[in-house]
């Protein structure tokens, strides 16, 4: 370990924020443009060329926007909770690998932060954690809508955390490995999707779930409870909500990507190193257009149904594909 | 091998400070002119009717426990599926074992209807 | 019901009464019955229960200022089909009380109160008579003839001030806008604490708790400012975890006193301000208001206007029931996708609707005895092709996209279920009240203009729920096609206005009230003349707002989600409903 290790991590944790938070910029206009064009609009094109420059134009609203704090708001609360909400969905793609390794100024650099070999248990973990900030900012804003969204998401998330979790069990069960490097290379020839159609469809679904996207949006139901747990934000913290839900939109489509879709495995891309963020974002944004495409086309599901859906359809067929990925594993293992 | 973990904390690190700096950057630039009509909780306009905060339906805990028993149960799987490869077979029934266990309770709160969001 | 009463003609119907409390109304230009008010239990119930009129149209009041006396006024109608039972109460002004017929008629709640609200007059009986429309804190009756404005002028327009030397004047800079409120004195409207909230908060029902574990109740207000209350509507709804123990819909943030100005203007001034009423078919509601002045004045309507009329009122009722749909999928949350396909047809009808009367929304389109402008064969093959070719496709992308849709089917199936009693007795109209399976129409039941010779079928569902409703809708549009097919096939040459064109019309002095079977329900209007240009009394039977009666018996027992999708399946528009 030298200096020059630590400066290669600093710098690629400033590049993994600022892009995560340069991306979640985009798949906003990304959105927005898809939505529009799937409803015959053509949605926000004035700023900048395509509207390019709209995010930037939303984001300097943002900021000159009052802050307002509700009375009877737990006021310490109140302005951690959008912290404690943006930090992990961040933080997750820490451990996502975007490629091998390249060369680059005289020196060989991974294309990850880290590789370690719990990869996908840090990931289950710092899920769970966003959960706490959304509770929180429900609770403390003193507001009857947002207390009832804090409520919903809390149960919706952590009744799609289950399913989601045992998805992953499958992938895991074939790689033999919780690295998540380990992972991607055991997809060099097969993508787990294809040897995991299952598991593949409850993670995504989970996920619609667990980042509270439509379908699934119960908490923020617009219809019903105005703008569930976040009501009673405004300006900048109400802008960190709103990033780490699209935040979390990337990393999941990234983990997803990486899971089950080989990551960035792509022809050639053992001769190109570096072809493999391109391979890795292909396939991210062929997963937000998937998402984007969702909201555009279905109805939301009522909160009981979905509840249902989470622990009598999702979690039993989440269990029987371990079980069934277990003994086909176990059978093809030459001893 | 913790080592392994060291850029783990400085990306927690940068993502703490610029979580902060967007709070803190909010601050800085927005206008406080705060009235007590503003700073009312928001109900459609009307001026709420009891307290924000309830003592709310059970069935929400009841989730929460029932998730904390679920999850710990996935966490074995987990372990198991990185080591299942060399248990082999003895693995496999262990892991059906622990799964029927889990199907049972699964059937247990779904009978007893813990699972019915009323 | 036995078979006599189907034959037995309202003719005989005061000998049926022989105590003589059941009297004709027999001044000139009016009909009906008037009933002693001690009797009227009786007689509603006989009439209800033996008669079978068992839905209760309208309730309303006029005010007979000269002769000291409020009539309250009712119409009730068979389900099957038939003219109306017009009875009426007379009480004097200063003794206004009269009994509740909501115990038989509950759909006479809303209508009652507003009663109250606007006239004064106490029904005795009535579980919940709060004022509905104006603010808790107003004071006196607006619509009785001896209340006037703090900016009060002159009683009928056109006011003399408004033209000094022949020069126009704007109102608003006479009449600063937030002078012409009376406020009751030392009202402060930063202090001020509406005492009514608390009643109506106090008002709701409570579940007993039998559970183990004790949830409190949360009452929670959705609405006025809420995304997707149609408007400024307001429901106060009392929750047990997501499920609604009991709900109350508060409205009147509209609230414009419709009907008091509408008592000011001219007969003819007051054909764009129906257009008002609800913004969305302004078309079926002109029709309306002409049919009851029609009436009084004995006008016939040449047949190329009525072909015209119908024409006009066939195409807003598709076009209303695609935004009603459309905006059903909103509620359901579908981000806007549904609703913009469904309004692109809508489009279409407007550019028509601005191509013959200049106006895309406030149409202002018919005349006492026929309609302003004559319609070009452009325009009739501009129809045409909607009718022959887009609307049908779009109605395929509904049935492809929609109608089967799994979780539009979860979502809406069983949901909000009104029972066909539950419907009848609630006053329902429109497609709410097809939906819940009671085949009842008025271009059928009580056909007007020329809809006894057009070859349609009344659509009916079976269940009552939303998912109905929504069919309904759906098959609503495919009837009213038909309707315009035979139409543009029919449509004869000629005058499109019987007599001349005039600015001010005589209506001979009498009563009358003139419906139509509008998109979402039956729109009617009841006139009062005395003989002078300007309506005695004008009242508007607004179908969303009776509608809105079912809103707390639907919603009851559903989750909080399901409400709004409820809401939106009764299709209001604030516009009508406040008045």
């Amino acid at each position: 370990m030298d200096a020059g290790m630590i400066w290669e991590w600093i710098i690629k944790s400033i590049f993994l924020i600022l892009f995560m938070t340069g991306g979640f910029a985009y798949v906003t206009l990304l959105e927005r443009r898809v939505l529009a064009r799937m409803q015959v609009r053509i949605g926000p094109n004035r700023v900048g060329k395509f509207g390019l420059l709209q995010p930037i134009a939303d984001a300097v609203k943002l900021i000159f926007k009052e802050e307002l704090i509700p009375a009877g708001a737990d006021k310490l609360m109140f302005i951690v909770a959008p912290v404690i909400t943006v930090i992990p969905a961040l933080i997750i793609t820490g451990v996502i690998p975007w490629g091998t390794s390249i060369n680059l100024f005289g020196r060989e650099i991974a294309l990850s932060i880290a590789n370690v070999n719990v990869g996908v248990l840090y990931i289950m973990a710092v899920t769970s954690i966003s959960v706490y900030g959304i509770t929180l900012a429900g609770w403390s804003s003193n507001n009857k809508y947002a207390m009832f969204g804090g409520l919903r998401s809390t149960a919706q998330m952590i009744s799609y955390e289950l399913a989601l979790g045992l998805s992953l069990v499958g992938p895991i069960l074939l790689a033999g490995s919780m690295n998540v490097m380990d992972i991607v290379q055991a997809q060099k020839t097969l993508p787990f999707a294809l040897l995991q159609p299952a598991g593949f469809i409850v993670y995504f679904m989970a996920t619609l779930a667990e980042i509270n996207r439509a379908p699934f949006d119960m908490p923020e139901a617009e219809q019903e409870l105005t703008a569930g747990y976040h009501t009673e934000y405004s300006s900048m913290k109400f802008a960190l909500f709103f990033m780490a839900e699209y935040i979390k939109m990337i990393a999941v489509a990234m983990i997803g990507s990486t899971m089950f879709l080989g990551g960035f495995q792509g022809p050639f891309v053992d001769q190109l190193p570096w072809l493999g963020p391109v391979y890795l974002f292909g396939k991210v944004i062929v997963w937000l257009f998937v998402d984007i495409w969702i909201r555009a086309t279905l109805p939301r599901i009522r909160y009981d149904k979905l509840m249902a859906l989470g622990w009598k359809v999702m979690y039993p067929i989440a269990l029987l594909n371990v079980f069934i990925t277990g003994i086909l594993v176990v059978l093809t293992t030459k001893r | 091998m913790l080592q392994a973990y060291l850029p783990l904390l400085i990306l927690l690190v940068f993502a703490v400070l610029i979580g902060f700096l967007v709070v803190a950057i909010g601050h800085v630039f927005g206008p406080k002119r705060p009235t007590a009509r503003k700073a009312a909780p928001y109900e459609s306009g009307m001026v709420p009717y009891g307290p924000g905060t309830r003592r709310i339906s059970v069935r929400y805990y009841l989730v929460a426990v029932l998730f904390i028993l679920f999850d710990i149960e996935t966490i074995f799987f987990l372990l198991w599926a990185v080591v299942l490869r060399d248990l082999g077979v003895f693995g496999l029934v262990e892991m059906f074992l622990f799964m029927g266990t889990l199907a049972v309770g699964l059937i247990y709160a779904w009978k007893k209807g813990a699972l019915e969001w009323e | 019901m036995t078979e006599a009463t189907l034959i037995n003609p309202l003719d005989t119907l005061v000998d049926q009464f022989p105590s003589g409390w059941v009297k004709k109304d027999e001044r000139p230009g009016y009909s009906g019955f008037i009933v002693e008010r001690e009797h009227l239990l009786e007689f509603a119930r006989t009439m209800r229960d033996d008669f079978g009129f068992d839905y209760l149209s309208m309730v309303t009041a006029s005010d007979y200022l000269a002769e000291g006396k409020f009539d309250v006024v009712y119409y009730a109608y068979k389900t099957i089909g038939g003219p109306a039972l017009i009875f009426k109460v007379q009480v004097p002004r200063e003794d206004a009380v009269v009994p509740s017929l909501v115990a038989l008629y509950p759909g006479a709640d809303f209508q009652e109160r507003e009663v109250w609200d606007l006239m004064g007059i106490r029904f005795e009986g009535h579980p919940d008579l709060r004022r509905i429309l104006m603010w808790e804190g107003f004071e006196g009756h607006p619509l009785r003839k001896d209340w006037k404005e703090p900016f009060y002028e002159e009683d009928v327009k056109p006011y003399k001030s408004r033209w000094p030397e022949g020069k126009p004047v704007n109102a608003d800079d006479r009449n600063p806008f937030n002078d012409n409120v009376q406020y009751p004195t030392g009202f402060d409207p930063e202090r001020w604490v509406p005492e009514a909230e608390t009643l109506l908060y106090s008002g709701l029902q409570r579940t007993t708790h039998n559970e183990e574990f004790k949830t409190d109740e949360l009452i929670v207000n959705m609405g006025p400012q809420h995304p997707s209350t149609h408007g400024v509507f307001r429901m106060v709804v009392s929750l047990q975890g997501e499920k609604i123990v009991d709900l109350k819909p508060v409205m009147g943030y509209l609230h414009r006193n419709h009907e008091k100005i509408a008592e000011r203007n001219t007969f003819l001034q007051n054909m764009p301000f129906t257009d008002r009423l609800d913004y969305t078919t302004s078309m079926s509601n002109n029709f309306a208001y002409a049919l009851a002045v029609e009436k009084l004045m004995g006008l016939q309507v040449p047949e190329r206007a009525d072909y015209i009329r119908v024409l006009m009122a066939e195409l807003t009722r598709i076009m209303n029931h695609f935004f009603a749909t459309g905006f059903l999928l909103n509620d359901l949350g579908v981000y806007f996708t549904a609703s913009l396909y469904a309004i692109e047809e809508r489009e279409l009808i407007l550019d028509i609707f601005e191509e013959i009367s200049g106006s895309r929304m406030m149409c202002n389109y018919f005349r006492f005895g026929g309609v302003v402008r004559d319609v070009s064969d452009e325009v009739l093959k501009k129809i045409h092709n909607l009718v022959y070719d887009r609307i049908p496709r779009k109605l395929d992308q509904f049935d492809a996209y929609l109608t089967n849709n799994e979780i539009l089917r979860t979502r809406c199936e069983g949901v909000g279920v009104l029972t066909a009693d539950q419907a009848i007795a609630l006053s329902t109209a429109g497609p709410i009240l097809r939906a819940s399976g009671v085949p009842y129409d008025v271009r059928r039941a009580d056909p007007y203009s020329i809809y006894d010779r057009l070859e349609f079928d009344v659509i009916t569902g079976n269940h009552g729920d939303i998912y109905d409703r929504y069919l309904v809708r759906v098959a609503e549009i495919k009837e009213s096609i038909k309707i315009v097919k035979q139409l543009l096939r029919d449509i004869p040459s000629g005058p499109i206005l019987a007599g001349k064109p005039a600015y001010q019309v005589r209506v001979p002095a009498g009563e009358s009230y003139g419906r139509v079977e509008g998109p979402k329900g039956e729109m009617g209007f009841y006139i009062v003349s005395n003989g002078k240009p300007n309506p005695e009394r004008y009242h508007v039977r607004a179908p969303t707002f009776i509608n809105l009666t079912s809103l707390a018996p639907m919603s009851r027992g559903e989750k909080v989600a399901d409400v709004v999708v409820i809401l939106g399946a009764i299709d209001i528009v604030l516009g009508e409903v406040d008045r």
